[in-house]
């Protein structure tokens, strides 16, 4: 089987001349379709660059980056905005809501965009807010919703279009634990009952866990990489939080 | 580093940014200075025998435009102030006091209005000799003035503005004072809500708009509306009702409009339609009042300069239909140079009083051998033959409102004899002055009526326009009675000119300006919203929305912000000028709209700068 997601030399510098800083060097992975990949490191290790570039956000200074047969280092930017557009999830941070649109309206959004028939939009719409237990907000507007429910609405955004690969960055950073835990068993949920991809930043060890795969960055390289295989959650848990402590720097981040 | 140096530094290395403040105020100097040169320009205005006329018109527009500069400059300022509120915030947490930033803030708009005064009196002094000439072309005068620089607008130009800026920078003050640390930490903003349309409300403008309209557009002399209102009280009702209305309409009608807009699935769920539709509902009721005053200033300019545009444009049609002749006057001929001379008649009429039943007017009872050889002379195909009794009526003052029509009707002398009105015709070959209204009657019943003898001289011209000596030489040898019942083309052309062309020229001046501020303060209101939204266009791109289709939906929704006023400007002027033209009995159509595309292409071009600006201000986001 072909991988879904295939990174090669991956290298991102930012600056010129003297100034040059390396964020990325000399990444290599793959992530196989149908996998819960997480993305572990200190702060500055280069986590979010390497989502932004997987992510065709931003571009990176080498390498290539391969999502299904598609080569994303030789499209030009309308070309990268449709393939994102077609293929892509996302689950921000900061949720990244539409505050001018209901929760209705800014899961139909990226169905509009790809200019899916609106009766079809309609059953998709509802499924999806079935799925994240946000049916009954759908007529509210972000500003009358509490942070969990905007995560929420925020996932079935990036996951109402059905995309090969969703890329979530730090998606329980501002959420409290009880809403945080919601939302990553809905993901772990969805990744196992309907294969999807996702691959996901986080610094949160506890969100971690809910992964099956882990790679560890350093100094914009990758250091390590573990697997749950059959451990139980909190198994793996502690397996992360041994290797957060190896890594160093990551403990305090950790709780 | 003193304050002032680090004003000096702030504006030197924020240019860019400093530039659009700049560039209005400089703006508003030029526009100004412009105006106050013009009117202080005894040289060119005395020599003129309307100069009081026109200075008094002057006076008067140079109030309005200082009202409307303090708005403009307002405007302006509040939106270079909201754009600053970081750097002050960023002073302020470093430990700066209020009382320093504001000092400093007093500093800068004192460096920024000392190069605007300069730049703008120095752009102004050409700019005013250039308008000049066009005023003096546009009243049809030959004079080339020098212009000299007026020290008087130096001076007032430079008081004004020192006053406009202690002002705006006292606005600066109170921004400073007003501003609160803790919005610096607000990040995330709490929610405006989403306008609700209120059905009253949406019915209510709806109805005064149509009321107003159909007021308008009424027959003022029949209408009962204008006859229970009187001819003055209904003018100002319908202002006040169009207004109301206006304002309802943006408030209400709008975001009804646009909620079901938005309810349209099928619609709006394609492409981004669902943004544009969502962020101009967001947007619109914080905005009805600055698109209401646009509207409501666009009507304004619209019409008035539409107005005076269709009666400059009429002035030539109107001097001809009252005067078919270049030259008419009572008695004998006299000798002036004979070039460009297509005919030069003597005509022996008689003075006629006519008693009818509503009262009794003086007529010219013309020969109708005579009436024919003069149609013939100014190229009318018509040829009378006139039965005996009967009579042809010539009436250039006639209008269906307000005239008798007498045809069909008998004529009544004062001496009992009576003709039978066959027709009336609205076009004469006699000048009204000193003609009056005509009666042609046959050679026979002409000799036969028993009244006073008069002979009339008519000549008629090539180019008669321009045959201004000629009509002084004839004048000159008139007798101080024959002067008074002198007409002549060139000399009415001349006088209607001078007097609808200033009126032009500083209507237009002002539309200008006018249609500049407005223009202006849409483009900064739109600026101000993309730089609220650059975080929700980067969500988009984000999202995979593409540069073309971003483009696509801002240019949409700039596109309604700028054509909703322009077009329910439009719609009101069109229906202001109806009345106008109804009033005038003036047909103004080919004028108005000549006039309203000139108004729409020159707002045309303001909004693709706004798009052009906001695009890249959401740009910059990604």
């Amino acid at each position: 089987m072909t991988p879904l997601l295939k990174v090669q030399n991956v290298e991102k510098t930012y600056g010129k001349g003297a100034n040059t800083f390396t964020a990325l060097s000399n990444i290599s992975f793959e992530v196989e379709k149908g996998e819960f990949v997480g993305v572990m490191g200190p702060s500055g290790a280069g986590k979010s660059t390497l989502l932004n570039v997987l992510a065709t956000i931003d571009t990176p200074t080498t390498g290539e980056i391969i999502i299904g047969d598609t080569n994303l280092a030789r499209m030009k930017d309308a070309e990268l905005a449709d393939f994102r557009r077609d293929n892509l999830g996302f689950i921000f941070q900061d949720y990244n809501l539409l505050d001018s649109l209901t929760v209705r309206e800014n899961i139909v959004l990226p169905l509009a965009i790809a200019k899916v028939p609106t009766k079809a939009i309609n059953a998709k719409v509802e499924r999806i807010a079935t799925l994240f237990g946000i049916k009954e907000l759908l007529d509210k507007y972000p500003y009358q919703i509490s942070g969990g429910q905007k995560q929420r609405t925020a996932s079935s955004r990036a996951l109402v279009t059905e995309p090969k690969l969703i890329f979530a960055d730090e998606p329980t950073g501002a959420l409290d634990s009880k809403s945080a835990t919601d939302l990553l068993e809905s993901l772990s949920d969805l990744n196992n009952s309907q294969a999807s991809t996702i691959m996901m930043v986080t610094h949160d060890a506890f969100a971690a866990s809910f992964c099956q795969r882990i790679l560890f960055i350093q100094d914009g390289q990758l250091s390590k990489e573990i697997h749950r295989g059959t451990q139980t959650r909190k198994q793996f848990f502690q397996e992360i939080l041994q290797v957060l402590a190896g890594i160093g720097g990551g403990v305090n981040d950790v709780i | 580093m003193t304050l002032f140096s680090l004003a000096r530094k702030n504006i030197q290395r924020n240019l860019s940014n400093y530039f659009l403040y700049i560039a209005s105020m400089v703006f508003s100097i030029v526009i100004y200075f412009t105006f106050v040169t013009l009117k202080y320009n005894d040289d060119i205005l005395a020599s003129q025998q309307f100069s009081r006329q026109i200075k008094g018109l002057m006076s008067g527009s140079s109030v309005v435009l200082l009202f409307f500069i303090v708005i403009f400059m307002a405007y302006s300022n509040s939106f270079f102030m909201k754009k600053r509120k970081k750097e002050v915030a960023l002073y302020s947490l470093l430990g700066v006091r209020k009382q320093k930033i504001g000092l400093m803030l007093f500093f800068e708009n004192l460096v920024i209005g000392f190069v605007s005064l300069v730049l703008g009196i120095v752009l102004g002094f050409f700019m005013s000799q250039g308008l000049l000439m066009i005023l003096v072309r546009l009243m049809g005068f030959e004079v080339v003035g020098s212009l000299t620089f007026s020290p008087e607008a130096l001076v007032n130009t430079t008081c004004i503005f020192a006053l406009l800026f202690l002002f705006t920078s006292l606005q600066g003050y109170r921004v400073i004072y007003q501003f609160k640390l803790i919005d610096l930490f607000h990040a995330e903003k709490q929610g405006e809500k989403i306008p609700r349309a209120s059905l009253i409300a949406a019915i209510l403008g709806t109805a005064l708009l149509a009321f107003g309209y159909y007021t308008a557009s009424a027959d003022i002399f029949t209408s009962k509306i204008w006859r229970f209102f009187t001819i003055l009280g209904t003018p100002l009702m319908v202002i006040g009702m169009t207004i109301a209305g206006t304002y309802l309409l943006f408030h209400s009608v709008s975001v009804f409009v646009l909620t079901a807009l938005k309810k349209a699935t099928s619609w709006s769920w394609k492409g981004l339609n669902l943004i544009g539709v969502s962020q101009l509902l967001y947007r619109i009721r914080a905005n009805a009042k600055s698109l209401s005053i646009i509207a409501i200033l666009s009507a304004t300019t619209i019409t008035a300069g539409g107005g005076v545009f269709g009666m400059y444009y009429n002035a030539e049609a109107s001097v001809r239909h009252a005067l078919p002749n270049t030259f008419m006057w009572k008695g004998d001929t006299v000798k002036f140079s004979q070039e460009d001379v297509l005919y030069n008649e003597s005509l022996s009429v008689k003075k006629l009083r006519v008693d009818n039943e509503f009262s009794f007017f003086e007529y010219t009872l013309l020969k109708e051998s005579d009436y024919n050889r003069l149609a013939k002379l100014q190229g009318k195909d018509e040829q009378l033959h006139i039965a005996n009794g009967a009579t042809v009526l010539l009436d250039t003052s006639f209008d269906e409102r307000f005239s008798h029509d007498f045809t069909g009707e008998e004529f009544k002398l004062e001496n009992g004899e009576s003709f039978h009105v066959d027709k009336m015709y609205t076009e004469s070959v006699l000048n009204f002055i000193p003609a009056g209204t005509v009666l042609v009657v046959n050679d026979k019943v002409f000799a036969a009526t028993n009244a006073e003898d008069v002979k009339m001289q008519v000549v008629g011209m090539d180019n008669d326009l321009k045959q201004q000596a000629i009509s002084k030489e004839i004048y000159n040898q008139l007798s101080t009675e024959q002067q008074e019942g002198f007409s002549s083309v060139p000399q009415s052309y001349e006088d209607g000119l001078a007097t609808v062309g200033s009126l032009l020229f500083v209507g237009s001046f002002l539309g200008l300006v006018f249609l500049a501020a407005t223009g202006s303060i849409i483009y900064f209101k739109v600026l101000t919203e993309a730089e609220e939204d650059q975080p929700k266009y980067a969500i988009l791109n984000k999202i995979g929305v593409n540069k073309k289709q971003i483009l696509k939906t801002v240019a949409g929704q700039v596109a309604v912000i700028f054509s909703a006023p322009l077009v329910v400007g439009i719609v009101h002027s069109a229906f202001a000028l109806l009345a106008f033209s109804q009033l005038f009995s003036m047909d103004i159509t080919k004028p108005v709209i000549l006039w309203m595309i000139a108004y729409s292409a020159i707002y045309g071009i303001y909004y693709i700068f706004t798009v052009r600006s906001f695009y890249k201000i959401i740009r910059q986001g990604n």
